[in-house]
């Protein structure tokens, strides 16, 4: 079974998908801030990432670069979440290296279809 | 009384004689007394209008030289008396001469004549000291005012009005009362010496009871609170032990109102120990006259840049709450979203028909309000200038074949004949692609919405120049058309516009206005944002209609095969600046053109944040300036460099991208480039 760490302060978010995600036959995380998402990332060898942009404590593009620069975590692919919010705007230059992006509010078969990609 | 002083031996009898005769004719005389020195004290308290000198004194001729040296600018007239039978080699040294022994008759004309030649001369010194005086001012006004001309600041301009009082009118001390843009009296004191604290009080009420003159008979303006008044000092000398009391109150003043038409900036009195001439009046006048135009001037500006700020402020507040609302209305739509799919694929349990039917109704809707907040949220990133749109080369057939897909289903469902027509092969174009689809699917959209059953909508492109253009047609065009262009045509049979209502459809929220739209959905920002676009992408659109036969709305997207140009017009819809320069030089010395450039302003180009040069080998062939960049700049730079390189078949490892501005903005554009691998080699 491969495994999908999610990581977004928003729970709803998170749970929902999880829960469709699992329907579908995967094995999911669940982290619910940045550093959290960092941790499972490092210690439960997800297959897969997804990652909310603005999270507390760290962001969503300091994580994926955090990982995608580490050998050991850099084949990781990893889908960003991002809502494209005026904070988010203000990051601009800092995102990198992240495999996919998804934009909020999203369809779960556009974020099944970019897993596959990866994980079929 | 003509005065004479008088040099003479009194032993002497013609001496006399002399004496005499100018005592008979009301002469009043002085006689020079002790040494040479005390002569011409005695000279400069006296003042006479001649001297009369006898070659016979002791060191005639030395004291003649001294006399003439020292006491040059008074114009005495002197005259030597000197036997005639004698000859004197220093006869010269005096302005006239007479010789002994006495002609009564002519010494009495000799005398007359030079006193007369000494009160021309008088006159021609004080016209003359006048007259340089006059061409001071004057010279001083003109000064001031291209000065004033040259500010809109109005404490700058009392500043100048004062120097130019001081220069012209050298007053003792000034007291200006004035008004500042909220009406705040302000009380501003110029004096040579430090003034008491009686006379900083005394000038303060007068120059408020001197206000309340000038509004005798009409209401005041403002009602002035004395204590409330801002006072500011200035003191010319301050080293000096000197001051300035109440008697300074009583030396000779100027007043003048600073006012021009019904506009009225404050009063303004000044004080001179020495009297002012009816010059310094004029001066003072036409000084005060000229700084009230400006000031009106300045208060005007000042009124506009605070309106215009105020402005500006609302907008930005504006379309940052736009952002933040719909962002924050964006996040619980995805749960919702979500737990509406969990609960139709029957993941949460059975559901019966009318549940689906339901919950697709809400998950129909959740869309539409997602496609709602996504246009408003286009709309303010329009507006504040942070739509990043991403130029590539790229076939806009594919684009249009997408359409098909997309809405070939939709429109059979509504019974309503979709087809694309493209005859010829279509160039490609720098496009952000899925900003292109934005523009054709709300366009189709549109016609989707008022096309009824059985009508027909055609999505149509091909390739068309400058001049097949009807320019009256175009709605708001940013530029005049220009080469050529791909227009693409979305045709249907709906219900169409009149034509008078064509140009305002593109307005925001045009629907909620028309009630005849209303039924039919949506808030109208679609064809503001479709507008929006095409102007980014410097394209064109027109639109023919006719009421209960159809629409046709045509997009024209540029063609450029010159990437010099479409750098630059690129560059500057980027920016949405004028202020970007692309200049082509030759080497890379040539580099300190673009410091001289940037020193002499010829571009404007002092705003810079960036530059990008383009370089091959030591060639640097073109520069591109790019204020205030953005990543979509940087990106749209990679694409035309991608193509420039293919144009000059360089190496990949000849062209470089680099920053070369100021180190910290230099090096956030070359992190920017490394991170998109801009840089090579």
């Amino acid at each position: 079974m491969k495994k999908i760490l999610i990581a977004d302060d928003e729970r709803d978010i998170v749970e929902t998908l999880a829960f469709m995600l699992r329907a579908k036959g995967f094995e999911c995380i669940c982290a619910y801030d940045g550093e959290e998402g960092l941790n499972l990332a490092k210690n439960e060898n997800p297959d897969l990432v997804i990652l909310d942009v603005m999270m507390p404590k760290i962001n969503g593009y300091k994580i994926c670069r955090l990982l995608k620069f580490d050998n050991k975590y850099k084949n990781i692919p990893i889908i960003m979440i991002t809502a494209r919010s005026q904070d988010e705007d203000k990051m601009i230059g800092e995102e990198t290296g992240a495999d996919e992006y998804i934009t909020k509010p999203f369809e779960f078969s556009e974020v099944l279809e970019k897993i596959n990609k990866y994980l079929a | 009384m003509t005065k004479v002083f008088l040099l003479l031996n009194l032993e002497d009898n013609q001496n006399k004689e002399i004496v005499n005769l100018l005592e008979q004719n009301q002469f009043e005389l002085a006689f020079a007394q002790g040494n040479i020195e005390e002569n011409i004290l005695q000279i400069n308290n006296f003042l006479p209008d001649l001297i009369l000198i006898d070659n016979k004194i002791e060191h005639c001729e030395f004291t003649l030289r001294q006399i003439k040296t020292s006491l040059k600018h008074l114009n005495i007239q002197t005259i030597l008396l000197k036997d005639s039978d004698k000859a004197l080699d220093f006869i010269a040294l005096a302005d006239g001469l007479i010789e002994l022994p006495l002609k009564i008759d002519t010494f009495l004309f000799t005398i007359n004549s030079h006193i007369k030649t000494k009160n021309n001369l008088d006159r021609l010194y004080e016209n003359n000291k006048e007259l340089s005086r006059s061409l001071y001012q004057l010279n001083v006004l003109y000064n001031t005012s291209s000065q004033f001309a040259g500010t809109l600041n109005t404490n700058k301009l009392y500043d100048i009005m004062l120097e130019a009082m001081e220069k012209t009118l050298s007053f003792d001390v000034s007291a200006v009362l004035v008004f500042n843009s909220d009406f705040k009296p302000v009380f501003s004191l110029n004096s040579l010496y430090t003034p008491t604290e009686n006379l900083v009080d005394a000038l303060k009420i007068r120059s408020v009871l001197n206000y309340k003159t000038i509004f005798e008979s009409a209401p005041l303006l403002v009602q002035q609170d004395f204590e409330n008044i801002e006072t500011i000092q200035k003191i010319k000398q301050t080293r000096s032990n000197k001051v300035f009391g109440l008697e300074s109150i009583s030396f000779d003043s100027l007043f003048a109102p600073i006012k021009v038409g019904d506009d009225f900036f404050g009063v303004i009195e000044l004080f001179r120990q020495k009297p002012f001439s009816s010059e310094d009046v004029t001066c003072f006048q036409a000084i005060t006259h000229q700084v009230a135009l400006p000031l009106r001037s300045a208060k005007l500006y000042e009124e506009i840049s605070v309106a215009n700020k105020k402005l500006e402020k609302l907008e930005k507040i504006k379309s940052e709450f736009v952002s933040i609302v719909s962002h924050e209305l964006r996040t619980p739509l995805t749960p919702i979203n979500n737990s509406l799919e969990i609960i139709l694929n029957g993941q949460a349990g059975e559901i019966t028909e009318d549940t689906r039917n339901f919950i697709s109704m809400t998950k129909r809707n959740i869309l539409r309000l997602s496609g709602i907040i996504e246009d408003l949220l286009d709309l303010s990133r329009i507006q504040t200038g942070k739509l990043d749109l991403k130029y590539k080369l790229s076939d806009i057939t594919s684009s249009l074949e997408l359409m098909q897909k997309t809405f070939e289903q939709v429109a059979n469902e509504k019974e309503i004949k979709f087809s694309l027509l493209i005859d010829e092969k279509l160039p490609e174009v720098y496009i952000d692609s899925r900003r292109i689809e934005q523009i054709f699917t709300n366009l189709i959209s549109n016609s989707l919405k008022f096309t009824s059953a059985n009508g027909e909508i055609s999505l149509g492109a091909k390739v068309i120049d400058d001049f097949e253009i009807d320019e009256t047609k175009l709605i708001s065009p940013i530029d005049k058309p220009n080469g050529k262009y791909i227009q693409v045509t979305v045709k249907d049979t709906g219900v169409g516009i009149k034509k008078e209502d064509i140009p305002k459809i593109f307005d925001k929220f045009s629907q909620i206005e028309s009630t005849l739209n209303r039924n039919k959905g949506g808030v109208g920002l679609g064809l503001t944002i479709t507008k929006q676009l095409i102007d980014s992408h410097l394209g064109l659109i027109f639109v023919d209609s006719e009421e209960k036969v159809g629409s046709e709305f045509n997009v024209l997207i540029p063609i450029s095969d010159d990437v010099k140009t479409f750098t630059m017009d690129l560059l500057r819809s980027l920016t949405n600046n004028d202020d970007v320069g692309l200049i082509k030089i030759n080497h890379k010395k040539d580099l300190n053109l673009i410091e001289d450039l940037k020193n002499n302003k010829m571009l404007n180009l002092s705003r810079l944040s960036k530059e990008i040069v383009i370089e091959k080998e030591d060639i640097v062939e073109y520069c591109a300036f790019i204020p205030h960049i953005t990543l979509a700049s940087y990106e749209a730079m990679v694409g035309l460099i991608d193509n420039y390189s293919k144009q000059i078949n360089a190496n990949e490892n000849d062209i470089i991208i680099s920053s070369l501005h100021s180190a910290k903005n230099g090096k956030d554009a070359v992190e920017l480039v490394k991170k998109l691998g801009l840089t090579r080699g």
